[in-house]
């Protein structure tokens, strides 16, 4: 390895230790910390609600980064895909109701049809728009998402307003101790999370389909003189891509209020976790999305007035891994 | 030289011809209409407190036609959506009163909006009643050409407050969205606590946009040893943060919203978990409430959107009277006159007197409720209050 670049990977690992202390620092010099028991259980409770959260921006950051990974395109629709699922979801849930049916419909059990449906979005998105323009300059795809993302707000505000929604789902706690406590619907998202992204990562390791991925991703002109018909691929890889999104929106409807503009936000999440954890890596962007998490929380618990803050910890993060490591903590080196 | 002198003299003559106030804008239009326009948020975070303004106005509106309009000009209507953006509805407002040329105008949702607004509508001199604003600071800047007609921010708590002391609570954390309206009933909060020796341990706003996890932020309360959690909010952030206290098993003895609770959809989407939930309200559809006109609004609202109509729609439709009838004594449509009228004017609506002091507030009284058995049920003050408060709230486990 490099002298630089060893350095350079020290130097965000110095960053970030410093980044997780700061929180701390500053809690200690504005006394906003107890040392006592119960506010030691207050912080296990936070950081466990942090990972958790980070366990739902994982899910739509792995599907950002393959998009990233194998086509070089940077998709600045991402947030409006992860909303859209949530709609998709949200409609699946009330269906029975509205059509006078009493039946109870689990808003996981929607992903058997919202999957498939964001799939073939993606898919269309691919093969109509983007194929024609995959490598060329890397603007030219940027610029269409934007226009797909603002499409998609306004045809989603279109049908469902601008009102805000939520699924009740599991609304209870877990006690893990007497002072130590997860929303179950934070449990189970953090395990759907969990469940969908490592069977995308072994997909992509073992199935041939998902080798073709890589080895695309990897060099698309040595794929194609093997064999490969890179197009599919990208096709595929974008309404894979699209289904995460669409999977993390189902995620963020359980647990939190949506409507057709928070997409904005989760593409910021987004954008923050793959440059963190490399873009185009796979577990990069896992352990980028839990860092980010935990580390919004502390700032939230720790800092005055930190909830005003949060927003910091994604833009902090992005733009002082591009300056001290721009290819992140896994990602391939560039050039 | 001549084209590009004639340009500079063409823009100068248009900025001035702009900047020039106090022109009574209807006897320049040369049907028979009079032009009623405002910019709201039809979409964006503040769409539904909005969307029951806009339901009002326009329904205030289609009656007024049918009564012969406004000194017997039909009212058109031009309602555009701000997108709840400032910068938008500055823009909007900046067209309505220039290019439009509206008769009337009627104001935004929000404070923070229609503060900025204010700027717009001062320097053309035209006047209007700030329905959906209630931060005092807006009328303490000097203004001349806005009127307040609803309770202000700083009062949202006030009745809370009285029933926190009431039922013992010693220390509160007083939590908000971090925008002017939020900030004003914060303040407000924490006089009302000094003033009735409660302690403030945690006062925090949060981040605008990002408005999804509170996990840290009701921890970071509850570590403090809060007893009760007033939280200065709309909607989306009330309804996540009292869903989050019962996910993390977090037990308080109160927690009371501003805005959120005084919304149908908060106890119809949270369903139990809405319940003894505290909220504020400028108005509330009961006709022991006895102002004039409730009766016969309630209904037609009923009828023509299925539900009744809450404290936006109400303090919406007592704007409009206000408005008419001041077109009515004025005689006119002459922005100057009408502001004269406005300042002076007492008119009794569905939500009370209004008769604004000299910097232009009204002395209108607000509500708090209480989300009992799914219904909004008034708790304080005592001579208006429907039921007994429900307090202190039950913990999560024994619901």
């Amino acid at each position: 390895m490099e002298k630089s670049e060893v350095r350079s990977i020290y130097l965000l690992a110095g960053f970030l230790v410093f980044a997780y202390a700061l929180p701390f620092a500053v809690g200690v010099w504005t006394d906003s910390i107890f040392y006592d028991r119960q506010w030691l259980a207050d912080l296990a409770t936070v950081a466990l609600s942090g990972l958790m959260q980070g366990g739902v921006y994982a899910m739509f950051a792995v599907g950002l980064t393959l998009i990233f990974g194998v086509m070089r395109v940077i998709n600045v629709a991402h947030g409006e895909l992860v909303v859209l699922g949530a709609y998709l979801t949200w409609v699946m849930f009330n269906m029975p109701e509205w059509l006078g049916i009493d039946v109870y419909v689990d808003p996981l059990l929607s992903m058997v049809v919202s999957l498939p449906l964001a799939f073939l979005l993606g898919y269309g998105i691919q093969k109509l728009l983007l194929n024609a323009v995959v490598g060329g300059p890397e603007l030219t795809p940027l610029l269409i998402t934007f226009g797909i993302g603002i499409s998609l707000v306004n045809i989603v505000e279109w049908i469902f307003t601008t009102d805000y929604h939520t699924i009740p789902y599991e609304p209870d706690a877990i006690h893990l101790t007497a002072s130590i406590a997860v929303g179950k619907n934070k449990v189970i998202s953090f395990g759907m999370a969990f469940l969908i992204s490592m069977s995308v990562y072994i997909f992509l390791k073992v199935a041939r389909l998902g080798k073709a991925i890589r080895a695309t991703a990897q060099n698309a002109d040595v794929a194609m003189v093997c064999g490969i018909n890179i197009y599919s691929i990208y096709m595929i890889t974008f309404g894979l891509g699209a289904a995460l999104a669409a999977a993390g929106g189902t995620l963020v409807s359980i647990q939190f209020g949506f409507n057709p503009e928070t997409g904005l936000q989760y593409t910021v999440v987004a954008f923050a976790i793959i440059i963190l954890g490399g873009r185009g890596n796979f577990i990069g962007a896992l352990i980028g999305a839990l860092m980010l998490g935990v580390i919004e929380n502390l700032i939230a618990f720790m800092v005055p007035n930190g909830s005003a803050m949060v927003e910091i910890a994604a833009y902090g993060l992005m733009i002082c891994t591009l300056l001290i490591r721009p290819r992140g903590l896994m990602g391939a080196k560039e050039g | 030289m001549i084209v590009k002198s004639m340009q500079v003299l063409i823009t100068v003559l248009a900025v001035a011809g702009m900047l020039l106030p106090g022109t009574a804008w209807a006897e320049h239009r040369g049907d028979d209409t009079v032009l009623v326009g405002g910019a709201l948020a039809r979409t964006g975070r503040y769409a539904e407190p909005a969307g029951r303004f806009y339901n009002s106005i326009t329904m205030y509106v289609d009656q007024l036609n049918a009564r012969g309009g406004l000194l017997g000009h039909k009212v058109v209507l031009r309602l555009l959506d701000d997108k709840s953006d400032k910068q938008t509805s500055i823009k909007l407002f900046e067209k309505l009163i220039t290019s439009d040329k509206v008769d009337i105008i009627l104001g935004p949702y929000s404070s923070g909006i229609t503060d900025a607004v204010a700027n717009v509508t001062e320097r053309y001199k035209m006047p209007f009643i700030a329905h959906g604003a209630a931060s005092s600071v807006i009328w303490q800047r000097g203004r001349k050409y806005i009127f307040n007609i609803i309770d202000i921010a700083e009062n949202y708590q006030k009745g809370a407050m009285h029933l926190a002391k009431e039922i013992g609570v010693k220390r509160i954390a007083i939590i908000g969205e971090d925008s002017l309206f939020p900030r004003m009933s914060r303040k407000g909060a924490e006089m009302w606590a000094k003033r009735l020796g409660i302690e403030v341990v945690l006062a925090e706003n949060y981040a605008t946009r990002k408005q999804g996890d509170y996990t840290a932020l009701l921890q970071k309360a509850k570590s403090r040893r809060a007893q009760a959690i007033f939280s200065n909010s709309y909607f989306a952030d009330a309804s996540a943060q009292i869903r989050q206290m019962r996910e993390l098993g977090i037990n308080m003895m109160m927690f009371a919203s501003t805005v959120g609770p005084g919304l149908p959809r908060f106890a119809k989407d949270l369903g139990p978990t809405a319940e003894y939930v505290l909220g504020f309200s400028q108005w509330e559809p009961v006709m022991a409430l006895g102002h004039p006109g409730m009766g016969k609004f309630i209904a037609d609202y009923k009828a023509r959107y299925g539900g009744k109509p809450n404290y936006h729609a109400g303090q919406t439709w007592a704007m409009m009277q206000v408005v008419e009838s001041t077109v009515i004594k004025t005689g006119s449509f002459d922005n100057v006159k009408m502001r004269d009228t406005f300042a002076t004017i007492k008119v009794r609506t569905i939500i009370g007197t209004y008769k604004v002091n000299d910097i232009g507030i009204n002395n209108h009284d607000g509500l708090t409720f209480q989300i009992q058995d799914g219904q909004r049920v008034i708790i304080w003050p005592p001579r208006l209050a429907q039921a007994k408060p429900r307090l202190p709230m039950p913990k999560w486990s024994d619901r």
